[in-house]
């Protein structure tokens, strides 16, 4: 078989991972990436496909699932459940959390300090966050739950500006088609 | 009642406070303007005049442009932000009552300058009409794009919808009455200019309502969108909800989700270790790499050895100890003259400092290991109570 191009190795390198490659990268190479994948959908999808990989297309995002779960329900559920805290805590943040928005963890500290209902959200958290400043908190989860997996970049070190990635409507959609029984929806106070 | 006497006058007065009201103009969204600022350009006797002249109005320690005037020169320069529907109504009706009096009036003149007033209305309204649709277009986009409050920006973006329904039925009507409406009016008044306004006035409204069309897919789209952000940011607040009632895989198909997706990100990172390559190891490459991880490994400190202290003077002068040493041999001697058996003998012994039982048992060992052949070693056994001996006799 022919390997597509010259860039399989790095995709590979990346996805394997389980991160993403986003349409709207801060860096140069991993938005190159994103073409390349874009350009060769096809062959890449059938190569990785032969080393059971299944390449997905996401919105502006790819990433990577299998054939066969890898992962116990239970890991997968407890990870889901991270992330309805933290897409809970960044859109309490902020409405419009979405790719393409821009934050500084001094944004949200500031939020936070004035927004009781943000506060105890931060401080539910704690099994993510740790101990410590609320500063060092946020820090700790922008840069765990955040950009370790590859929702959000950090796009200027000087000002500590992140952006938030495509990707990030990953965990979004994954939330949206969580259904909820009918009738409970009822019960949920507004 | 005007403070300006007449049109030369206003002219005049607009030419030397240009600097200021082109700054003040270009300013008068951003920030409101400092009194001492316009003083600083114009020297404050000239501002005293405008504001008499009621070109500006004071404002406290502001000063801003006359909303007449500032209207007048949105107008003009086509910058309004406002989508006024009811100006164009305005003139509809105008145009509408200055037909009626075209066709009731007899006289030549007069019939003249009404027609004259229709073309000017007609012309204002086809300008007008285009304008709005731009305005509409611009505010709809700055609206989505820029108003952070989702309630705010739904209801905006309804009423400019809203608007754009409106500012569509006043085409419709326009079109309406230079077609059918005033079959009469358009067909007995036809020259060719009124035929050229017309046309014109035609080709407006038929651009304007392109663009509303794209406009309309714009608003629906637009709206779409945000309903569709907030429906979201609606159920991440339902599911959390849940979540922290641990109701969440009770009342939800989470857990059959969760079981569709074998995405990777919910594996742990994996690790691939591998072998080294022999082959690579005997190859220069390998002798370097080798090279570098054995440096690495060299730990850069060595250990100082332990260096003893300087031994005292003290300890080198020589030092006598004492020591009371039993003679086995005297006891032999002594033991060989007894005449008695060897373990007796040994007990009985008057030694030189004090001996324990075990001590003596030792003793009786050893004299017999060392001297076995002046002694005579008995066939027969005795008994103390703690040991059994054998009886031992001199030669």
């Amino acid at each position: 078989m022919n390997i597509p191009n010259r860039h399989t190795a790095d995709i590979f390198e990346w996805l394997s991972k389980g991160k993403f490659i986003c349409s709207n990268s801060v860096e140069d190479s991993s938005r190159k990436l994103y073409t390349v994948i874009e350009e060769n959908f096809d062959d890449l999808y059938h190569y990785f496909m032969a080393i059971g990989f299944v390449l997905e297309k996401g919105d502006e995002y790819f990433y990577f699932s299998r054939t066969e779960a890898r992962a116990t329900l239970e890991n997968k559920i407890e990870q889901a459940y991270r992330w309805i805290d933290v897409v809970d805590f960044f859109t309490a943040f902020n409405n419009g959390f979405a790719p393409g928005f821009r934050f500084t963890p001094s944004d949200i500290m500031v939020q936070v300090k004035i927004d009781a209902s943000l506060k105890d959200k931060l401080e539910i958290m704690k099994r993510l966050t740790g101990d410590g400043s609320y500063s060092d908190r946020i820090s700790t989860l922008v840069e765990k739950q955040l950009v370790a997996p590859g929702y959000a970049e950090l796009e200027n070190e000087i000002t500590m500006q992140y952006k938030v990635l495509t990707s990030f409507n990953y965990i979004k959609q994954l939330i949206v088609s969580i259904q909820i029984q009918e009738e409970i929806v009822h019960e949920i106070p507004e | 009642m005007s403070y300006l006497l007449s049109l030369k006058e206003l002219v005049n007065t607009l030419y030397w406070a240009r600097d200021l009201l082109v700054e003040m103009f270009e300013k008068r969204k951003s920030f409101a303007y400092k009194y001492d600022d316009a003083a600083e350009i114009m020297g404050e006797d000239k501002l005293e005049i405008l504001i008499n002249k009621q070109l500006l109005r004071r404002n406290g320690p502001y000063v801003e442009i006359d909303d007449q005037f500032q209207q007048f020169f949105e107008q003009v320069l086509e910058v309004n932000e406002e989508i006024n529907t009811s100006y164009i109504n305005e003139n509809i009706q105008q145009v509408k009552q200055h037909i009626v009096y075209y066709l009731q009036e007899n006289n030549e003149h007069r019939r003249y300058s009404y027609l004259k007033q229709v073309k000017g209305a007609l012309r204002k309204i086809g300008r007008i009409t285009l304008r709005n649709v731009i305005d509409l277009n611009r505010n709809i986009e700055n609206t989505f794009k820029t108003e952070p409050n989702y309630g705010i920006k739904i209801a905006k973006l309804e009423s400019l919808d809203e608007k754009r329904r409106a500012v569509y039925n006043l085409i419709e009507q326009t079109d309406h009455l230079i077609t059918d409406e005033e079959l009469t009016f358009f067909t007995t008044a036809m020259d060719e200019e009124l035929k050229q306004v017309v046309g014109l006035l035609r080709g407006q409204l038929t651009e304007s309502r392109h663009n509303l069309i794209e406009t309309q897919k714009q608003v629906i789209e637009y709206l779409n969108q945000v309903k569709y952000h907030s429906r979201v940011q609606e159920k991440i607040k339902q599911v959390k909800y849940l979540k922290d009632q641990f109701e969440l895989k009770a009342k939800t198909n989470l857990a059959e989700l969760m079981q569709q997706k074998n995405d990777v990100v919910f594996e742990s990172r994996p690790a691939y270790p591998l072998k080294l390559s022999l082959d690579l190891l005997h190859t220069d490459e390998g002798n370097q790499s080798v090279r570098k991880v054995a440096d690495k490994l060299k730990q850069a400190k060595r250990p100082s050895m332990a260096v003893a202290e300087s031994i005292a003077s003290d300890d080198l002068l020589p030092q006598t100890e004492e020591e009371i040493y039993i003679d086995l041999e005297e006891i032999r001697n002594g033991f060989t003259a007894s005449g008695r058996h060897l373990y007796n003998y040994i007990m009985q012994y008057n030694y030189p400092r004090e001996v324990s039982y075990e001590e003596k048992i030792t003793i009786f060992c050893q004299m017999v290991s060392m001297y076995e052949q002046d002694f005579v070693i008995k066939e027969a056994y005795q008994d103390d109570g703690t040991v059994e001996y054998a009886v031992v006799l001199p030669r």
